[in-house]
């Protein structure tokens, strides 16, 4: 049974840190999550369990954690499938090359410079338990990823949604998202099969046939709650009670063929009706309990395992300094190129790679992913907790240097901006 | 068929530089990446077992018999360790493996025991081989005192219980 003093006095602990903190950046232009996520690891052993370990062991005993994680990953598969729920791929249809080529390049740029870097890095920080291809795999698909949310909330600041600028960095965020997850369920599974008695083909053709029961079965019958909205105007308790059991049980039939219980949440969320107001009604009702609350036990969950007392030398630094600059080249780089070889201007092309090389939360949710199948070690772990900090820290004074005048907006339209929208109503409740 | 445009030509020579060229370069990286050796693994949570008498006989005997018959979780990166002591006191220390060689230090200022001669800034040191071929990783060695001549020196060997350091916080 859980100490219910103690979790209630982490949870309430972790708010106001995390509130604290996250309104701190917001006077400093950041969006709130990287505050949050900030907030995290200070509370970890980087800063409280260094200078008040007593503090820290009565605040987070390690018995207790296992509670806290179980709230917090709560909290990541609703959110994976409010982020499935936002993004909709059809979005790439009608923005031509420039999106097609910059989306893909996105990808596969940093996914092959970390793949790179993972020949220097695997006999440095890993360990003979770990297949190089599943570290290399691993670090592509880590550094590859868009932090969907955040670079929508970023643009709507910039009342961009609706520039070219807008909605081409939101096509490529989706694909990119998308094509990341997919990659990411492919390693995790190659990883779980190692130790796993049923063979591979079994399991990747178990993942197949849900998803093709999913995409063209279980989808059609979610336009069920579009046409109950439109009628209403709402969606009944019972309804909205079927829609998270639905979440539930789709995560809980990928974690059982094998993947993780996020990949079934994020696809429900994918294959949700796309209608605008349909969109922004679902995230209204779940966002707030999920953003407020659920989220920061995440953050400070994340934080109690990042522990920067890890990198110790100059060499540490190092190679640290090396993820970062490999991250950033591959993805704002790459992006930037591919836009600007596709007939963007030089500073649209740059203000493009810049929101693309924001990694947000969704890094923090794939590291962690990676450090419990322990495809990577303590210190790559917090090495790459910086680099998703430093990356979503970047964004916004680096687009402010490329892009400093407001784009005039446009009439925005598809179910992303509602998530951007909704993130605009409060700052309290902003989309990690 | 129709002439392809400028700038459709541009979109497809820069797909196929910036992404099919970057796909074959990573079947290489996969490739090469194999014949890389990584440190041995020792992550996880071990079971020592010294020899020998309990407490072992000399100076800070008592501390070294704390260590004795105790988990120990290591946690990895690489060639370098963390090493924390499930003793009641989670008192850590540092280490490295080099090819088949450990060797760590954990000081014993958690050690409440006060013993003459073995005060906080005495350490602990483990140096062991391990035992790579053996179907449950093990390691055997030696533990000691640093700076202690009329201290016990004990030998132990070591079983890996489980790898779950790593999905844990702290």
């Amino acid at each position: 049974m859980p100490n219910l003093f103690t979790l209630v006095l982490q949870i309430a602990v972790i708010l106001v840190v995390c509130r604290v903190v996250g309104g701190l950046f917001r006077l400093l232009r950041q969006p709130r999550v990287v505050g949050e996520m900030f907030a995290g690891i200070l509370l970890g052993p980087s800063l409280l369990a260094w200078v008040a370990p007593h503090f820290s062991d009565y605040l987070f005993p390690p018995s207790s954690l296992g509670y806290l994680n179980a709230f917090s990953q709560v909290g990541i598969v609703i959110f994976m499938f409010l982020v499935g729920l936002g993004i909709n791929p059809r979005e790439l249809k009608g923005q031509g090359h420039a999106a097609v080529l910059a989306s893909h390049v996105s990808i596969t740029a940093p996914f092959v410079l970390a793949s790179f870097l993972a020949l220097y890095l695997y006999p440095r920080l890993s360990d003979d338990s770990v297949a190089f291809t599943h570290f290399a795999l691993f670090m592509g698909a880590a550094m590859s990823i868009t932090a969907f949310p955040v670079l929508a909330r970023i643009l709507a600041e910039r009342n961009a949604l609706g520039s070219r600028l807008g909605t081409v960095a939101i096509a490529c965020a989706a694909v990119d998202d998308i094509t990341g997850w997919c990659i990411l369920a492919y390693i995790v599974t190659l990883i779980r099969a190692v130790k796993s008695p049923t063979p591979i083909w079994m399991t990747l053709g178990g993942i197949i046939v849900f998803a093709v029961i999913m995409i063209y079965g279980v989808r059609r019958l979610l336009r069920w709650f579009e046409i109950i909205y439109t009628e209403r105007g709402s969606l009944s308790e019972n309804l909205m009670a079927l829609m998270l059991l639905l979440v539930l049980a789709s995560a809980l039939c990928t974690e059982a063929l094998g993947i993780h219980l996020l990949f079934g949440a994020f696809l429900l969320g994918a294959i949700m009706p796309k209608e605008r107001h349909f969109v922004r009604y679902v995230l209204d009702r779940f966002e707030t309990i999920t953003v407020t609350m659920l989220l920061p036990l995440f953050f400070a969950f994340t934080g109690l395992r990042t522990n920067i007392g890890l990198l110790k030398g100059a060499e540490m630094w190092v190679y640290c300094g090396l993820i970062i600059l490999v991250a950033t080249v591959g993805k704002l780089g790459g992006s930037m190129l591919a836009s600007w070889l596709a007939g963007m201007g030089l500073r649209e092309a740059a203000g493009l790679g810049t929101l693309m090389n924001t990694r947000g939360l969704m890094e923090l949710v794939i590291l962690n992913i990676g450090l419990d199948v322990k495809v990577i070690s303590p210190a790559l772990f917090s090495m790459m907790v910086l680099m998703a900090l430093v990356t979503t820290f970047m964004t916004t004074p680096l687009l402010n240097a490329i892009c400093p005048i407001r784009i005039a907006p446009k009439e925005p339209a598809g179910a992303e901006v509602a998530v951007a929208q909704l993130s605009m109503k409060s700052t309290d409740t902003s989309a990690a | 068929m129709g002439r392809i445009s400028p700038a459709n030509r541009t979109f497809v020579v820069a797909y196929i530089l910036l992404v099919g060229l970057p796909l074959l370069g990573l079947v290489g990286v996969l490739r090469s990446g194999r014949g890389l050796v990584a440190p041995i693994s020792v992550d996880g949570v071990w079971k020592f077992v010294t020899d020998g008498p309990n407490p072992p006989a000399g100076m800070c005997g008592k501390s070294l018999a704390s260590i004795q018959d105790s988990l120990v979780t290591i946690s990895q990166s690489g060639s370098r360790l963390t090493l924390t002591l499930n003793n009641g006191s989670t008192a850590t220390g540092s280490g490295v493996i080099e090819r088949t060689s450990l060797n760590a230090t954990v000081p014993l200022s958690w050690q409440p025991m006060n013993e003459p001669g073995c005060g906080s800034n005495t350490v602990v040191m483990l140096s062991a081989t391990v035992n790579p071929k053996a179907e449950a990783r093990a390691m055997q060695g030696t533990i000691s005192v640093n700076d202690c001549a009329s201290c016990s020196t004990v030998n132990y060997q070591a079983l890996r219980q489980t790898r779950s350091g790593r999905s844990e916080a702290h």
